[in-house]
């Protein structure tokens, strides 16, 4: 008795899990997901529904045939089956030619430096760190302090390097500063990561005679030896007036998608 | 021979939460929070196998942790080999019969390691507090693992209770008699 109510307890603290992390993780436009669970649900019934309503009011269609429907529904099914194996094979291919593609257009983007591609290979266990490994070490000519950057902008310097893997703190890091310029400002200002947000920076120093527009593009300022200059951070999001001017701030988007951050380019030679 | 197999599966058992934090809860999470079940693991190599292993461990696998993706060598090392003996400490003192009991030394347990690796961050790494957000997020750590242990415990107690045995051998607690 007390081991089927420990049971019980343990499936319902999974489903309570399970439902935590869905609804956590769920972003409006994901609904989709939850409206086709709903719909697989109700829509027997409703189907019931209508079927009855037809019968009674006599508007049904007689079906006149129902095995050649029956078979005519498996071939459909088949054929259902053997396009969405061909689909599988094509998703494949085209996440191959998206890979080499990304790599193509960092080499062009960022031609006037010498780079080492590499591939993400492990990120932070931690909630409180934004550290990547990357499979390029110095047996590829890499070196700490090196910049790395992606084809949406920027990511990181290296930190530590292997033979054959480096450590990259990313700029969405805590622990990281970056010397930036926003288009309208001519000062540089200091950009930091957050630790509740993979795609935010937090501008400070900002200068009190400047106007910042959301939207203004934010580029490394060359400042500090690491990032050479006007590489794309991202833009600015919102700007955030406080009652001491010099305490203002404003919240930058970063260009990069940390998240399914896969490819990534290491600045070798500026 | 009973005592390599244990050893074995602590290191299996290593290799399975490493897996996990790397992979599964990459997209399994609550809001981008992970769970930290190394912290687990070393707590419950000390309540239950004891012998200073649970400090052993904890050191071998921070190093491990710090080499592979740690900000610095030493500091999560460091933490988990006293979580180790945290464990041995909460052994001789409470009772691991109790699901709430093993929660409990979890909760406190997570809340040290953490704010720990978060004072390293701030004082050796430069990050800038953020106080609110460090409790908030901690809170949702401290919940997901408390959940996990909840699902487990049944099967965390059986394993427990072999590595005890394996160990330390069987148990006759004299102040019953």
């Amino acid at each position: 008795m007390k081991n089927k109510a420990g049971m019980i307890g343990i499936i319902i603290t999974i489903i309570i899990l399970i439902v935590v992390v869905i609804i956590s993780n769920i972003s409006t436009g994901n609904l989709w997901a939850m409206e086709s669970a709903v719909g697989k649900l109700f829509m027997p019934i409703q189907n019931g529904i209508v079927y009855l309503k037809n019968k009674i009011t006599g508007n049904e269609q007689e079906l006149s045939d129902i095995q050649t429907l029956k078979e005519e529904n498996q071939k459909l099914k088949d054929e259902n089956s053997q396009l969405q194996e061909q689909l599988r094979e094509l998703e494949i291919l085209k996440s191959e030619n998206n890979t080499l593609k990304e790599y193509v257009n960092l080499k062009d983007k960022y031609s006037s430096y010498t780079t080492v591609p590499a591939y993400v290979i492990q990120r932070s266990l931690s909630n409180y760190d934004k550290l990547i490994v990357i499979n390029a070490g110095t047996d590829d000519g890499i070196n700490v302090n090196m910049p790395v950057i992606s084809e949406s902008g920027l990511v990181g310097h290296v930190i530590s390097v292997t033979n054959d893997t480096a450590k990259v703190q990313t700029i969405i890091d805590t622990a990281s500063n970056v010397s930036a310029n926003i288009s309208n400002v001519q000062e540089s200002v200091v950009l930091k990561g957050t630790l509740n947000s993979t795609d935010i920076l937090r501008a400070t120093y900002i200068p009190a005679d400047s106007t910042i527009l959301q939207g203004d593009e934010v580029v490394t300022s060359g400042l500090g030896g690491i990032y050479p200059k006007g590489i794309l951070i991202g833009n600015v999001k919102t700007v955030v007036n406080t009652q001491n001017e010099a305490d203002r701030y404003a919240e930058i988007e970063v260009s990069t998608d940390f998240s399914n951050l896969e490819t990534v380019l290491v600045i070798t030679e500026q | 021979m009973r005592k390599f197999k244990v050893i074995i599966i602590i290191l299996l058992m290593f290799f399975l939460i490493y897996f996990l934090q790397s992979n599964f809860f990459s997209w399994f999470n609550i809001g981008g929070i992970m769970p930290n079940l190394f912290i687990f693991l070393s707590l419950f190599i000390g309540l239950f196998v004891g012998n200073k292993m649970g400090g052993i461990f904890g050191i071998i696998f921070g190093l491990i942790l710090d080499f592979a993706i740690g900000n610095g060598i030493g500091f999560t090392s460091v933490f988990l080999g006293v979580i180790g003996l945290l464990g041995e400490y909460f052994d001789k003192n409470f009772s691991k019969d109790s699901r709430v009991t093993i929660i409990l030394m979890l909760v406190g347990s997570t809340i040290l390691y953490e704010v720990a690796t978060y004072l390293v961050k701030i004082f050796v790494s430069g990050a800038e507090p953020e106080v609110l957000t460090f409790i908030l997020t901690l809170f949702v750590e401290i919940i997901f693992n408390t959940l996990l242990i909840i699902i487990f415990y049944p099967l965390i107690r059986k394993l427990g209770y072999y590595m005890e045995d394996s160990f330390k051998g069987k148990k006759i607690l004299t102040r019953y008699f």
